[in-house]
């Protein structure tokens, strides 16, 4: 694999020295595919649901989901290990300079990718440029039929039609743990708070934290040998580091 | 205390002085636990900016885990795992998750069908005195125990017919064939509790224990503890089925058998393996000739020698029987060579291996739901007319129930059914009235761990938010009618209402030692019951069976098979919507692990098996048994056996909410009325024919395989 110093990049082999802030540690040999990060993050974030037609057309706003492959065919088939996939959080984030309205833009304070949904105009060159392809867009206005609207999250926008959205590691939880220590004069603890998928998760495959932490748990298990960040070949510098068991 | 006296605290000084003057209300059931409370200091739900959380019990499936819901100036917005429930420590499934889109649910029944509380329950008392005792039934889901503890005192005091329990999980798990063979071999009904976490080689016949079984969540922390290596070597999972489940895509190893054989592939590995470890033979395997078992069953006599070795050669070995193994007409048999490996790798009641599942706190024997062939009988009764009133709650037997045991017009031979369903199901639209409860989370309640943690668990259950619509407890309904009707019914149930009822069961516990907390007096006792959510013993209660059976010879006949088709078919719930998650929109659009589909049923055919056909992805194909037909789009699976086609169970509502109805095909009509020696439906042992129709019609799916025009994500 070429690194990006070698392609003679200088601008991003210096972001590549540059930790992340937030990040998460996937373990793919535990993860059973069972789908409950993916609901967690539904009911966390306010995530609509668009129907058996529109999902089938590839429409549906999972900000995660979890990929499967087989592999061999009948009677050595095999389904590799299931990858949850979200939003990488880059630290060179590709979708970030293709935005014209700035609606897509990096945090530097949290070292996020942002997704500010009142600047979106719906140009959709940030799904386009997305290498991982988690970026859901409201192609329409879904309806949340009464009472359903009860369950909303009111720490999180609701989005409506032409809107492009992402997961954002719960960016909301993040405030308010941020908050909550602030409040009290001292530092987020390491597991004082996590992401909706990974609280949810039966396996704990899914691990969030501090990743510039290196007493925190996530930093720790993203130190064993094996694992690996997905297309670092395009220098995209992700903050989801996935490890393969076996 | 500093000198500075701040506002705040002003307030909260004005506030406790004021508190004094609070009123307890005493007008009838509905207030009487609601406290007046001045304006200066308000209720703690309606702060704003702030949310408050609750902890009760999952009611989505009868497992009992703990949850912990958040919720906003009186809306429930979250639902989170109880951190320290010792079931499922913090975690939750999917269908936990979107518990709330059932509390929200559009489609709830919203208030009595004949719209006066009053008059509800003045027919229920009129048809609990009306009718003589052994006239009135009760058919109940597996969860809220509660409740059955309710009616079983009713029907104790009474005369009145035993609350009959039923759900498709149990049926699909095959929990009476468990239980039975847990009996057998260690002398206890119950339900076994295996050591996943602590094991090292798991040998899952069919289990489908990542998905619905038993307990998933528990399990899935288990597997996790399979996998992790941090103390020991990383363990494995082998799975033995026909078509690859979720679980059995997880496996190291996935052994497609020929359906029926399970009980000889386990017999021929036990003695395999004995013959590997030498010494004699024990009897239970010595019947079996391994090399007629690999043609029998298709595994190659090679993969059985090399799982033998694992066997023989292994610490920590584990052996599992899932539902679709007993589910067939040598059921018992498959549990008895199942457990016969364990018994020969002598982990019974030892770490990573076999248990029997600790008893709930204040639990004297394990009762499991009804079999298969128990509800037959319970149908031939309500046929015959023994049955003048039937009351309904907690399952959906018209969509839960195989077709072929005529419940649906069976009901018609009731002269009333009273159902008390939360939502428009199948059973609600044939009874005469409608009384609905309230949804789980709006409900008192608890619910007895029957397996999946080491500790006797009692979960407790209190509303997080009040009730949404005109729906009324069904506890609450019942003690009501009590009095009313009098006599044995009033004496039976002598309580104010739901919540007293609980009081009584639960203050129980207050003496029992070694508890998760203990009180001096009832009130503070229930308080904290509710603040836990539930309370345990801290000592692990399991028990450490002996067992013979390695000295006993075992029936290794192979299973028949109903029908005459060419295929066998393997039903399996569907491990994101389950029996009843249809009408949750967010379990509709969850994809299915395997295949990835949303929001409709499929069959799933091997790709060869196809192709020979003429069949190609989303053809909309016939699949006919011996009772009944079904239609559904076909997904090419390349994980099932040429000879078997595989449809998940949990669409083909008819009712249940414009989620759910009119959408998919339910298996269940498919299955026809065999049993195995324990009474469960031998719902894997059915042949099928499969025709083509000529209509496509293509399924939604997060795959992209170009069937909606190419478009979404590509090749997974």
């Amino acid at each position: 694999m070429t690194t990006s110093s070698e392609l003679n990049m200088p601008e991003i082999a210096m972001a590549e020295k540059e930790a992340g802030k937030w990040g998460m540690v996937i373990d793919q040999d535990i993860c059973t595919g069972c789908q409950a990060c993916v609901a967690a993050c539904a009911m966390e974030n306010n995530i609509a649901f668009v129907g058996e037609e529109d999902s089938g057309y590839g429409r549906a706003m999972h900000w995660i989901r979890i990929e499967r492959f087989w592999e061999g065919e009948y009677p050595e088939v095999k389904m590799t290990n299931q990858q949850p996939m979200m939003c990488q959080q880059c630290g060179s984030a590709p979708c970030e300079p293709v935005c014209p309205a700035f609606a897509t833009v990096h945090s530097m304070a949290e070292s996020l990718n942002l997704q500010v949904y009142n600047r979106c105009v719906g140009t959709r060159y940030c799904a386009n440029n997305c290498p991982y392809q988690v970026r859901a867009f409201n192609w329409r206005d879904y309806k949340r039929p009464e009472p359903l609207p009860n369950q909303l999250n009111p720490d999180v926008t609701v989005r409506r039609v032409g809107v492009m959205e992402k997961c954002t590691f719960c960016i909301q939880r993040i405030f308010k743990a941020q908050d909550q220590a602030k409040a009290e004069g001292r530092e987020v603890m390491d597991g004082e708070f996590t992401t909706a998928c990974a609280q949810a998760c039966p396996a704990s495959a899914i691990v969030f934290g501090r990743v510039d932490d290196p007493q925190s748990l996530v930093s720790q298990l993203k130190e064993r040998s094996g694992g690996k960040t997905h297309l670092k070949e395009l220098g995209t510098l992700p903050n989801v580091t996935y490890f393969n068991g076996g | 205390m500093s000198e500075q006296f701040s506002r705040r605290d002003f307030l909260k000084l004005a506030g406790l002085g004021a508190a004094t003057t609070a009123v307890l209300t005493g007008c009838g059931p509905a207030s009487r636990y609601v406290t007046r409370e001045p304006y200066q200091e308000m209720p703690e739900y309606n702060y704003v900016g702030q949310s408050t959380y609750y902890a009760t019990t999952c009611r989505e499936c009868a497992a009992g885990c703990g949850l912990v819901v958040r919720t906003y100036q009186g809306r429930a917005i979250k639902t989170e795992g109880n951190a320290s429930h010792p079931l499922n420590l913090g975690k939750t499934c999917a269908r936990g998750q979107a518990t709330l889109h059932g509390l929200y649910n559009p489609d709830r029944v919203q208030g009595p069908s004949n719209g006066d509380w009053d008059a509800a329950i003045q027919l229920v008392a009129d048809a609990l005195k009306n009718n003589k005792p052994d006239e009135i039934a009760f058919l109940m889901g597996m969860a809220p125990d509660h409740l059955f503890d309710l009616v079983t005192d009713m029907a104790n005091a009474t005369g009145m017919n035993a609350p009959v329990r039923y759900g498709a999980l149990g049926m699909f798990e095959a929990r009476a064939t468990l239980s039975k063979a847990a009996e057998a071999l260690f002398g206890q009904a119950g339900l076994p509790f295996f050591d996943v976490g602590g094991a090292q080689v798991v040998l899952s016949f069919g289990a489908n224990f990542l998905e619905t079984w038993l307990s998933p969540v528990s399990y899935t922390r288990g597997f996790a503890g399979l996998r992790e290596a941090k103390t020991k070597m990383r363990g494995k999972l082998i799975q033995f089925e026909a078509r690859m489940s979720a679980t059995g895509g997880k496996a190291d190893e996935w052994i497609p058998l020929r359906p029926g054989t399970e009980a000889l592939v386990a017999l021929a590995i036990g003695r395999l393996a004995a013959e590997i470890r030498g010494g004699s033979m024990p009897r239970a395997f010595s019947s079996v000739d391994p090399l007629d078992v690999a043609a029998r069953s298709g595994i190659k006599l090679e993969a059985l020698e090399h799982i033998a070795e694992m066997v023989a050669h292994s610490s920590g070995v584990l052996a599992i029987p899932g539902g679709a193994a007993l589910g067939q007409s040598n059921g018992q048999a498959v549990a008895e060579a199942v457990l016969a490996l364990n018994a020969f790798a002598d982990n019974l009641g030892k770490p990573g291996g076999v248990y029997l599942s600790a008893l709930a706190p204040s639990q004297s024997d394990y009762s499991r739901p009804a079999s298969a062939r128990e509800m037959q009988e319970f149908v031939e009764k309500m046929a015959s007319g023994a049955f003048k009133v039937l009351f309904v709650h907690g399952v959906n037997p018209v969509f839960e129930l195989p077709a072929s045991l005529g419940f649906k017009d069976a009901l018609g031979s009731v002269e009333q059914v009273i159902s008390f369903a939360t939502f428009p199901d199948e059973t609600a639209a044939e009874a005469d009235f409608v009384f609905p409860d309230h949804h789980g989370l709006e409900s008192w309640g608890y619910q007895r761990v029957v397996t999946g943690t080491s500790l006797p668990v009692l979960s407790g259950a209190q509303p997080v938010v009040s009730p949404y619509y005109n729906t009324r407890a069904t506890a609450d309904v019942l003690i009501a009618a009590a009095q009313i009707a009098g006599g044995a019914f009033a004496e039976a149930l002598p309580y104010t209402d739901e919540v007293e009822f609980l009081q009584t069961k639960v203050s129980a516990l207050m003496n029992e030692a070694d508890g998760s907390f203990s009180a001096l007096d009832a009130a503070t006792f229930m308080a904290y019951f509710q603040q836990h959510g539930g309370w345990w013993k801290n000592t692990d209660s399991r028990l450490a069976p002996a067992s013979s059976i390695l000295n006993s010879n075992i029936d290794a006949a192979e299973a028949e098979f109903a029908g005459e088709g060419e295929f066998f078919l393997v039903p399996f719930v569907s491990p994101t919507l389950a029996e009843a998650g249809a009408n949750k929109p967010w379990l509709q659009e969850l994809p299915d692990p395997t295949t990835t589909v949303m929001w409709n049923t499929w069959v799933e055919i091997n790709p060869e098996t196809a192709h020979e056909l003429g069949i190609e992805s989303d053809d909309v194909v016939r699949v006919i048994s011996e009772v009944g037909e079904v239609e559904a789009a076909v997904y090419l699976y390349p994980a099932i056996r040429p000879d078997t086609i595989a449809i998940p169970f949990g669409q083909g509502h008819t009712a249940y909410g414009r989620y759910a109805e009119n959408r998919g095909a339910n298996p269940a009509n498919l299955l026809s009325v065999h049993f195995n020696a324990s009474g469960d439906l031998a719902f894997a042992g059915m042949k099928v024919k499969v025709e083509k129709t000529g209509v496509k019609r293509p399924l939604s799916r997060l795959e992209g395989l170009g069937v909606y025009g190419g478009e979404g994500i590509e090749l997974h």
